[in-house]
């Protein structure tokens, strides 16, 4: 089954074709959504038995069928697929999600009118070249999908393009997380100059790990980071990621949460062959993670916008998996362990279920009531039971309770991380850092639930449950987000799954067995502490947010208020980039212009009007100054000289 | 199939009888267009087949190969000078000589509804075409010249009659400018004759010759010609004619000009200057890298300021014609086919844009950036197409221009390691800068400072060259090594010059 893998991205793409060139009478139901439908569910079906055959075993990583894309001299470029466990877990995501978030989209779509055909076209060929970008088997063709994948978000991103808000937000995602392309494409042209391919399977190799200098490898690693600095929203470009609340939020869901994000994630986690190589850019993931994680924890604390609070806390995720992935390197390489790798990818497994819940849940009320604000909400919970019940167990599963499958990935990324701290104390104060992200994380997305779904309506809504083809995700979703933490414990476990995907980097140490690896978490006094932690969160977000007669503005006035405004401009981060852009960039470039046209061109236009003049200014020369005619006699002597002693011997004359 | 026929000189033919055609049909004037859409898509037609040709057997001798060339001619003309008419193409010529009727066909589609002097207006743009063909197959200095001159003044009349207010100043401007550096490249091609001392200006005599010159010979002929071919690039410093002979000419002017005048000077830098003059070449590599660098930086951050979505357009120009520039500077093999890729690329590219520029300028009467917003309401398929041709330009993987880009920054990083990240960075300004106009005239609430109650969308003849243009640059974007290897094969010819490069 796997050599057929390269036909999943085909169905969402022959369906993007098919939405953007047929006749509108032909498009049916919705404008498109049937071939949308369609195109998600045949890729889902085969990206199944895909799967199926990489968890019975079976992985695609050399001798796949290849594509000639580019031969010059001896720079010759081939594409493939590549198929392993990794892929596999990144295949699930992206088909299990996509073809919700499709179906969700004909309820919440449905008032778009003919807008929608854009809709489901820019849908599905984002669906297919984010399978593209996971199956891909060389660096280049997956920087050709990653790039591609940038064109659909900035796409969706404006799809209200009249409103200026979006069309701002859509450009600026483009450009910040270009930023991170170019260090991505940095990084790889690095590592072709010394490796002469792109392909994994030469890169990967021990012959392709050790053509690559130490401190080029250094130098590669962390800018093929930068590439998931800017896509998954990392510290310091993570700001776009909640202006892209911008567009639909079934995009939010799709792309911003579940799907698109994610490939930074990947991506670090493809390249851990060459990661382990090079511990400086390790400990570079873990700090960004980690700083990511609580800068981003900290904004959501004061967002109002119930969408905003969604992408901070989608930012703070990303950044407790890159934490988890920068830990893992380490065990790594001291410990012959996948600890940190496989929970990292688990958590980005398990991330985008419950966030894909909450962002359709949040699409839900939205839709029911027409505003973002979560001032605007309040009392929902008793006209929408299924929304407020399926965003309770999404958000109690991102806050880690027990047994919903957060709880079981925060905690093994946690553990993995002060299990680094053995061999690096930088781990130690990321850990800390990571256990205050897990306080504040229960506590704001409590204070989100309480503010929208519970007390009295603080407006005048006419709110109502969705219709089923919205809520039936919602309720597969939120099974997921109960379950898949069980995915720990099937089989020989997850563990022993992934470690499949990096075998080659571990002496081959015996696994261990899933009795032991629920053992090692419920007798480790750590996921206590962390537990207690989240509690204390939720308890403090109902003291405050659901229990009537709290002052609430103890908080805000403490720091003179500086603290809370801080909080609300998100740290001013925003702000600087604007400033940035405005005061430094766009000022140099008008410095530029009026260099280029009257200094340039300027001095064109001067010999153009000495060469109309040159009867003029000959007059105005030879005016009997003896004076002058010396000091002209002097310089011309001395040219000449130059002339005959230098310029010319050089010249060969 | 083209045994014994001269393909070449029968393609170069093709438009200069239609211009004659086209210039003498008196009072049937109001048929030009349609007279010389007949004439430039036969030259059209006769290229494919060419190319069709090239490509099934690219050294059959049938057809006339000859050293590296296919399709070669040479008839003596005067024996007394040495001057010959010598013709030939290879993998380097090939991609531009079929973009040159290709670009003129589909420009004197776009300019269906020109209604001043239209005789005069086709004849010159099928003059311009015999120029520009004539330069991309000779094989001879003098008739190279010769052609090379031809191209100048159908350009300066068409900025100087059918231009915008302040056509007069860019008309003579560009005219004196690039004939000053044809000056220059003149004194080049005279330096070489001489020096060689054949009696020949052919220039695969010449450069048999000249690759044996003494390095200060070299040295000071290269740059003679680098200066003469690097204003057409046209390279910073000397590029200020650009700017305003675009904003002037008619858009079908300034689709040839950008998509074709500009590629003879890279064409003349990689069939001339760096073959012929290895040693003076790399004696001046870096400081063709440096102008190439500063050409991308600089013209992005002058993109940046623009508030003409026209002049933004030609001033792009300038940055893309620096990574040619930049990879020829490698004088690698990748950097050099990345380069002559790059040509063609910005060949098609460049076109749309200049068309969408003419779109806007056609619908609502302005094309300043600030006047425009929120269009794509009315005009979807314009809004599409710009984005579109925005995007192939700024380097967008799937689009033609990408694998160019990064192919130039991978032999820029080969030669000089992480100085790459300097032009690099020019990419995000690229991003920048046509996002930013985009979201002001296309997306945003719809403009009141326009009249749009009639606002139409594109005309059939302004969408059918666009959308054909649209869909060369998402195959070639796809597929680059239908393109790549044929330029592949020329380059290494090039490259034995460096010793294998």
């Amino acid at each position: 089954m796997l050599e057929y893998a390269w036909l999943i991205p085909v169905f969402p793409f022959a369906a993007f074709i098919l939405i953007a060139l047929l006749p509108k009478r032909t498009l049916w139901w919705e404008d498109g959504a049937v071939y949308a439908i369609g195109g998600a569910l045949g890729a889902m079906c085969l990206s199944f038995l895909v799967v199926w055959d990489v968890v019975m075993g079976d992985t695609l990583i050399d001798g796949s069928q290849r594509f000639e894309w580019l031969v010059v001299g001896d720079f010759s470029v081939t594409f493939g697929i590549w198929i392993d466990q990794l892929s596999a877990v990144m295949l699930v995501v992206v088909s299990v999600v996509g073809t919700l978030v499709v179906f969700y989209s004909g309820g919440y779509m449905h008032g778009e009118g003919e807008t929608r055909r854009r809709y489901y076209a820019e849908i599905m060929l984002f669906i297919s070249v984010m399978y593209g970008l996971v199956i891909a088997d060389n660096y280049l063709l997956m920087f050709i999908f990653w790039e591609l994948v940038g064109l659909c978000s900035y796409l969706l991103i404006g799809f209200w393009y009249e409103r200026p808000s979006a069309a701002s937000a859509a450009k600026r995602a483009f450009i910040v997380t270009r930023v991170g392309d170019i260090m991505f494409m940095a990084g790889i042209i690095i590592l072709f100059k010394y490796v002469g391919s792109l392909d994994f399977a030469d890169l990967f190799s021990g012959a392709g790990v050790a053509a690559v200098p130490s401190d080029m490898m250094i130098l590669a690693t962390a800018l093929i980071f930068g590439g998931a600095i800017g896509k998954s929203a990392q510290f310091p470009l993570h700001e776009w990621l909640p202006d892209a609340m911008e567009g639909p939020t079934t995009v939010s869901a799709l792309i911003h949460a579940a799907t698109m994000v994610k490939a930074g994630v990947y991506l670090t986690a493809r390249s851990y062959p060459l990661l382990v190589q090079a511990p400086e850019s390790l400990l570079f993931v873990a700090a960004i993670g980690g700083i990511t994680a609580l800068v981003a924890a900290t904004a959501a604390l004061a967002q109002n916008d119930i969408k905003r609070v969604l992408a901070y806390s989608t930012i703070s995720q990303l950044g407790y998996m890159t934490l988890g992935l920068g830990a893992g390197g380490y065990l790594v390489i001291h410990a012959d362990s996948a600890a940190g790798y496989s929970a990292a990818t688990f958590h980005l497994m398990n991330h985008a279920f419950f966030k894909a819940l909450l962002f359709l849940c949040a699409g839900s009320v939205i839709h029911a009531v027409g505003t973002n604000d979560m001032r605007q909400m309040g009392g929902l919970g008793k006209v929408m039971k299924i929304t407020s019940l399926t965003m309770l167990i999404g958000s109690l599963a991102i806050a880690g309770m027990p047994p919903l499958s957060g709880f079981w990935s925060k905690d093994e990324v946690l553990a993995a991380v002060w299990h680094a701290g053995e061999f690096d104390p930088a781990f130690m104060m990321l850990w800390v850092m990571g256990i205050a992200t897990a306080f504040l994380t229960a506590f704001y997305m409590f204070r989100m639930w309480f503010m929208t779904f519970a007390g009295e309506p603080r407006s005048d809504y006419h709110a109502h449950e969705s219709p089923r083809i919205m809520t039936v995700p919602l309720m597969i979703l939120a099974g997921l987000a109960v379950v898949s933490g069980f995915a720990l414990f099937i089989g020989d476990g997850f563990k022993a799954f992934m470690e499949g995907s990096i075998d080659g980097l571990l002496a081959g140490a015996g696994h261990e067995s899933v009795f032991d690896v629920a053992v090692e978490i419920f007798t480790d006094p750590l996921t206590y502490l962390t537990l207690a932690l989240a509690i204390v969160g939720i308890v403090l977000a109902w003291r405050m947010y659901y229990v009537p007669g709290f002052d609430r503005s103890v908080f805000a006035k403490g720091f003179n208020g500086k603290l809370q405004r801080a909080l609300e401009n998100r740290w001013y981060i925003s702000k600087f980039y604007d400033d940035f852009a405005i005061k430094v960039v766009y000022a140099a470039s008008l410095v530029a212009d009026a260099f280029d046209r009257h200094v340039i061109d300027g001095i064109v236009n001067g010999f153009a009007y000495l060469g109309g003049n040159m009867g003029q200014v000959l007059r105005r020369l030879q005016n009997g100054n003896v004076q002058r005619y010396t000091g002209l006699i002097v310089v011309g002597i001395c040219l000449l000289l130059i002339l005959v002693l230098y310029v010319l011997p050089w010249g060969g004359w | 199939m083209l045994e014994g026929i001269p393909i070449l000189s029968l393609v170069i033919l093709v438009p200069l009888i239609g211009a004659f055609v086209t210039l003498g049909l008196g009072r049937y004037g109001k048929q030009a267009r349609v007279v010389a859409l007949a004439f430039s898509a036969l030259a059209f037609v006769l290229s494919l087949l060419m190319t069709y040709e090239f490509v099934t057997d690219p050294t059959s001798e049938a057809t006339g190969y000859h050293n590296g060339y296919q399709f070669y001619e040479e008839y003596a003309w005067s024996d007394s000078l040495g001057v010959s008419y010598i013709v030939g193409i290879d993998g380097i010529s090939l991609p531009l000589f079929v973009l040159t009727t290709l670009l003129c066909m589909l420009a004197i589609l776009f300019s269906w509804d020109t209604e001043k002097r239209q005789k005069e207006y086709f004849g010159l743009m099928l003059i311009l075409e015999v120029g520009v063909l004539g330069v991309f197959v000779s094989l001879d200095y003098f008739m190279f010249y010769v052609f090379w001159e031809v191209v100048l003044i159908p350009m300066y009349f068409m900025i100087g009659i059918w231009g915008g207010p302040k056509k007069d100043y860019a008309a003579i401007k560009f005219f004196i400018y690039t004939h000053v550096a044809s000056l220059a490249l003149l004194v080049a091609i005279m330096a070489m004759y001489f020096e060689a001392g054949l009696q020949t200006f052919s220039m695969e005599a010449i450069a048999a010759e000249s690759v044996g010159f003494a390095k200060g010979v070299q040295v000071a002929i290269f740059a003679a010609m680098f200066f003469g071919f690097g204003v057409k690039l046209p390279m910073v410093p000397f590029h200020t004619w650009l700017p305003d002979a675009h904003v002037e000419a008619p858009t079908a002017g300034s689709v040839l000009l950008a998509g074709l005048l500009l590629k003879m000077g890279g064409y003349g830098i990689i069939r001339v200057a760096i073959p012929s003059l290895p040693e003076g070449a790399s004696e001046l590599s870096i400081l063709m890298a440096v102008i190439g660098v500063v050409s991308i930086v600089y013209g992005a951050m002058l993109c940046l300021a623009q508030k003409d979505l026209k002049k933004m357009v030609a001033y792009s120009s300038i940055s893309h014609m620096g990574f040619v520039l930049l990879g020829f500077a490698t004088l690698s093999q990748v950097g050099i086919v990345a380069g002559v890729f790059m040509m063609f690329a910005h060949g098609l590219v460049t076109a749309v844009l200049f068309m969408m520029c003419g779109v806007m300028q056609h619908k609502c009467g302005t094309r300043l950036i600030p006047m425009l917003g929120g269009l794509s309401k009315r005009m979807p398929i314009a809004a599409t197409l710009m984005t579109a041709g925005f995007l192939a330009s700024l380097g967008l993987p799937g689009l033609v221009s990408f694998a160019a880009e990064f192919m130039v920054f991978y032999a820029t990083f080969v030669k000089w390691s992480l100085w790459v990240l300097v032009p690099v960075v020019a990419v995000v300004v690229t991003a920048a800068y046509y996002l930013w106009a985009l979201q002001r005239s296309m997306f945003g609430p719809m403009t009141d400072r326009i009249d749009t109650s009639h606002l139409k969308d594109m005309d059939w003849f302004e969408y059918v060259p666009v959308a054909a243009l649209m869909a060369l640059i998402a195959v070639f974007g796809v597929f680059p090594g239908l393109i790549f290897s044929r330029i592949d094969s020329a380059v290494e010819i090039v490259m034995r010059l460096f010793g294998g490069g």
